[in-house]
């Protein structure tokens, strides 16, 4: 047998060189396309915060200010002497490595434009390093702590700004009325339902508050006299708020923390909401972002000090804080020049305009949040009826499970369609047929919604059949009806689910260009939007109409702080989706 | 064993409750008629303005025509389709040949090489890659891509070109292609690769001998919705391929045969289906016009072509996967 084989022609031959080819070539594929994203976001960073004019003293100022204290707080609760060992000999190898071969890149080749070794250094070493050390320092309580409080500081105050926003468009006295007539009579009823076992005064709720939202609606067109909007927005969501956050800890902490935690953020924000309303700011603006980050942030710090483990991870705002106290500190004493970025506060809150240094993207921020808000709630309610509908109202087999089939095949060519189709169809039957307007966010959020609604459906059913059938039997058993069990059973089970699928969907819809132009969302407005009807813009559509100005400044400047606006506010919400999904799997 | 025909009632079966229930149902269904009007309301938009626009240009001119322009500044309007499915075609190749490729490794690497751990981050990572807006790209394409080019391969590329906004389509397609072929590949079971194994082959022999052969009604209904899905791609063409429906020269080749040289058309600017109607759109919106009719039809054409290529992806992936 064995001479068989030597004789056979090369047949027991093994290549090995050409084995290991392949798998380095499957591999180069793989990182092929990050690579080339990595690169593209490395320069695109640059140009929007102008990194390239950074001088090296300015660059090692807030290295060491700001980056070395982060690392250094992630090995501290990492507390491992190996990790340690290899991160600081991947920033002192990354270090030399990377000096030496710019250095003989622009000697031998030629210079890389708008790049040099301490950018290529920070991008390609340092930033990985602090990724790596983050993951593996959240591990450690000390971190976990300190990510979590950061989180939940950047976190509310972004919902804050987004629910701010939202009133430019929404009539705050209606919402003031609804509020008082509608949600607050319904809830005291539901709750005293629930707490005397009284299931009538619970059913009673919805519509004691459906007559309340009518009261409200005709009330508004008769009563003339409202309180300030601060006393508003206090009544109606910074005291909700803190009473929510309040009884969050009550039964764990006691009443004295429970006051503390509702009443230290109501009052600092009220207070914020005066100071603001004598500097100029807008009062109800600030009183939302201080109370939607502080009430959260409060009773994060009462169940940390409560557990007593990783108290001084707290630290983290603080030390990023004084960091970039510091940093500018040196930077001003020292008259280190400093470079002059894009993406500055300016962009953010100003109108766009004709001279690049002034242009800013405050218009089109807010005709996104606004249509995601309204996307978010239409896609939500029509994603979790359909995928309910096919999950638990429909049987397998029979004419209505072919009716089911037919459903899910069209679910799935829908999610096929190009986007631009949906443009169209919300051009002709939106825009002109139903006369909603061309580019209202009316038009735009239901086009959107239609959009997205595929994949929003298939990720909730996905999540919908992950809930066991054990529950959904043992609560037939007790007597439940269909409804009462996908109510208490199946949609609590699923929502995380839900909502991750949703989130990851309204991704997708914050960025989609091509359906904007279609029904004639404006590439360019100066005001932000006043009314549902009146035109829209959007950051994509913002960034498109800036990417065709000729100016060199629009084309590297303004445009990549556009796109590094729109892809931190997506990576906040996928990164919020997948913190979510993460924590529901590991709570099952 | 009892033959009681007549089942007690367990529930507490009252008018309120029974009506709770049906209106509960009745929402649920509707929400999910609303699927199926979309799909209805798609085709019924797109025909009903695309009939009106065949009745002004019959279908043969558009089919045939060499010339696009709905909106001359001189008059003369052409509305024939032919540079537009150059423009079309020659994107989706060139993407092509960037996205499937490495998106076939890609699923190879994550299915057979990769550790656990490294697919684990690796997946995640991909799907990044479908999630960056398309605007961006088109950004990208035109800003860093195309310089790039110009200064190390093509020194003669235009400032809109085809060839940098297909390399961002073809970047941006290549999750669809390795997660749906990974899948495939994941589903092969191991026996056959542990056969493969016990006959004396190499790794690298089970990959593509067994793995790849086994697994590739998957990796062709992949490569259909990339390429569908490139066919649709509007925002990076709008940005980095600029707006300008050319017709390409035609050349006589050595037997005869008239081709177009790939360069003529990659390195310009030029015009797909979707720039076409975008480029209408930033116009005229209002309606009655011939130009807003064509984008109806341009669009009926765009829905027909991907909803055929889905129906065609769905059918090789259910008729010919290998049930183990």
């Amino acid at each position: 047998m064995a001479t068989d084989n030597a004789n056979a022609g090369g047949f027991g031959e093994v290549s090995r060189v050409r084995g290991i080819v392949f798998e380095y070539l499957s591999f180069g594929a793989s990182v092929f396309g990050l690579v080339a994203l990595g690169v593209l976001l490395v320069y695109v960073s640059i140009d929007a915060f102008d990194l390239a004019n950074a001088s090296p003293e300015w660059l090692l100022t807030y290295f060491l200010t700001l980056v070395v204290p982060f690392l250094a707080f992630c090995l501290y609760s990492a507390n491992d002497s190996e990790v340690t060992r290899r991160a600081l000999a991947a920033l002192g190898g990354g270090l030399v490595a990377v000096a030496a071969l710019f250095t003989a890149i622009e000697a031998v080749v030629a210079p890389i434009p708008r790049l040099n070794w301490q950018l290529a250094y920070l991008f390609v070493v340092a930033a990985p390093v602090a990724a790596y050390l983050a993951y593996v320092g959240s591990r450690g309580r000390v971190a976990a702590v300190g990510f979590g409080l950061l989180g939940r500081l950047v976190g509310g105050a972004a919902i804050g700004l987004a629910v701010g926003t939202l009133f430019l468009v929404f009539d705050e006295l209606v919402w003031f009325l609804a509020y008082t007539f509608g949600v607050v009579p319904a809830a005291a009823l539901y709750a005293y339902g629930r707490w005397r076992a009284a299931d009538r005064a619970a059913t009673a709720a919805i519509p004691v508050g459906l007559v309340g939202l009518v009261t409200a609606v005709f009330l508004r067109r008769v009563v003339t006299v409202y309180p300030s909007d601060l006393v508003i927005y206090l009544w109606t969501i910074a005291i909700p708020v803190a009473a929510v956050g309040a009884f969050l800890v009550v039964d764990r902490s006691g009443r004295t923390v429970g006051i503390v935690v509702a009443g230290l953020p109501l009052t600092v924000a009220t207070a914020g909401g005066f100071l603001a309303a004598g500097a100029g700011l807008s009062a109800p603006t600030v009183l939302l972002v201080l109370v939607l980050a502080g009430v959260p942030t409060a009773v994060y710090v009462s169940r940390v000090i409560e557990v007593g483990d990783g108290i001084v991870g707290l630290g983290l705002p603080i030390l990023l804080a004084a960091g970039v106290a510091a940093g500018a500190l040196i930077v001003e004493a020292w008259g280190v020049p400093a470079p002059d970025p894009w993406l500055d506060l300016g962009y953010v809150t100003e109108a766009p305009s004709r001279t690049p240094e002034e242009a800013g993207l405050y218009p089109a921020i807010v005709g996104s949040v606004i249509i995601i808000a309204l996307v978010a709630v239409l896609s939500f309610v029509l994603g979790v009826g359909t995928s309910v509908f096919l999950e638990e109202y429909t049987p397998e087999s029979g004419v209505l499970g072919s009716l089911t089939r037919l459903l899910q095949i069209n679910i799935a060519n829908l999610a096929a369609i190009p986007s631009v189709v949906y443009g169209l169809l919300g051009l002709g039957l939106f825009a002109n047929l139903l006369g909603f307007g061309f580019g209202t966010a009316v038009t735009v959020a239901l086009t959107l919604s239609l959009l997205i609604l595929p994949i929003t459906i298939i990720s909730a059913q996905e999540a919908i059949r992950s809930v066991p059938d054990d529950l959904r039997r043992g609560s037939d058993a007790m007597g439940a009806t269909r409804w009462q069990t996908t109510k208490n059973v199946v949609l609590p089970e699923a929502m995380p689910g839900i909502f991750t699928g949703t989130i990851l969907a309204l991704g997708r819809a914050i960025g989609e260009t091509a359906p904007l132009i279609m029904v004639g969302a404006a590439t360019t407005v100066f005001s932000a939007p006043s009314s549902l009807f009146s035109r829209f813009s959007a950051m994509p559509m913002q960034i498109y109409a800036w990417a065709n100005f000729p100016q060199a400044d629009f084309r590297y400047g303004v445009v990549a702080a556009g796109v590094i606006t729109l892809l931190v506010i997506l990576i906040g919400m996928n990164g919020t989706a997948i913190l979510l999904r993460n924590r529901a799997e590991r709570g099952n | 064993m009892t033959d009681s025909t007549e089942s007690p009632d367990l529930q507490r079966r009252n008018g309120l409750r029974r009506l709770k229930e049906g209106t509960y149902g009745g929402l649920f269904a509707a929400c999910a008629a609303i699927t199926l009007l979309t799909t209805v309301a798609i085709f019924v938009t797109l025909l009903s303005d695309a009939v009106v626009f065949f009745q002004e240009i019959p279908i043969s001119e558009f089919l045939t025509g060499t010339s696009w322009s709905p909106n001359p500044s001189g008059g003369g309007q052409a509305f024939g389709v032919v540079p537009l499915l150059i423009g079309t075609i020659v994107v989706t190749i060139t993407a092509a040949f960037v996205s499937l490729p490495t998106g076939t490794l890609t699923a190879i690497y994550l299915s057979e090489y990769a550790t656990s751990n490294a697919r684990s981050i690796l997946k995640p990572l991909l799907e990044i890659l479908a999630g960056i807006p398309t605007v961006v790209y088109g950004y990208f394409a035109l800003v860093y891509v195309t310089p790039a080019l110009e200064a190390t391969l093509f020194p003669e590329i235009g400032t809109f070109n085809a060839l940098s906004a297909s390399i961002m389509v073809g970047i941006m397609t290549i999750p669809m292609v390795s997660s749906i072929s990974e899948d495939a590949m994941s589903a092969v079971p191991d026996e056959l690769r542990q056969a493969g194994y016990g006959l004396g082959a190499t790794k690298f022999e089970v990959s593509t001998g067994i793995v790849v052969p086994a697994s590739i009604s998957g990796i062709a209904s992949s490569y259909i919705l990339a390429v569908s899905r490139a066919i649709g791609e509007t925002m990076i063409v709008v940005v980095a391929m600029g707006a300008q429906a050319r017709m390409p020269a035609v050349r006589e080749a050595a037997f005869g045969v008239p081709f177009i040289n790939p360069a003529d058309v990659l390195l310009e600017s030029g015009m797909t289906i979707t720039v076409a109607m975008v480029q209408i759109a930033g116009g005229d919106l209002t309606g009655g016009t011939i130009p807003y009719d064509s984008m109806f039809a341009l669009g009926l054409a765009l829905f027909a072509v991907t909803l055929v290529m889905n129906v065609i992806s769905d059918i090789i992936a259910e008729r010919y996967r290998e049930e183990y």
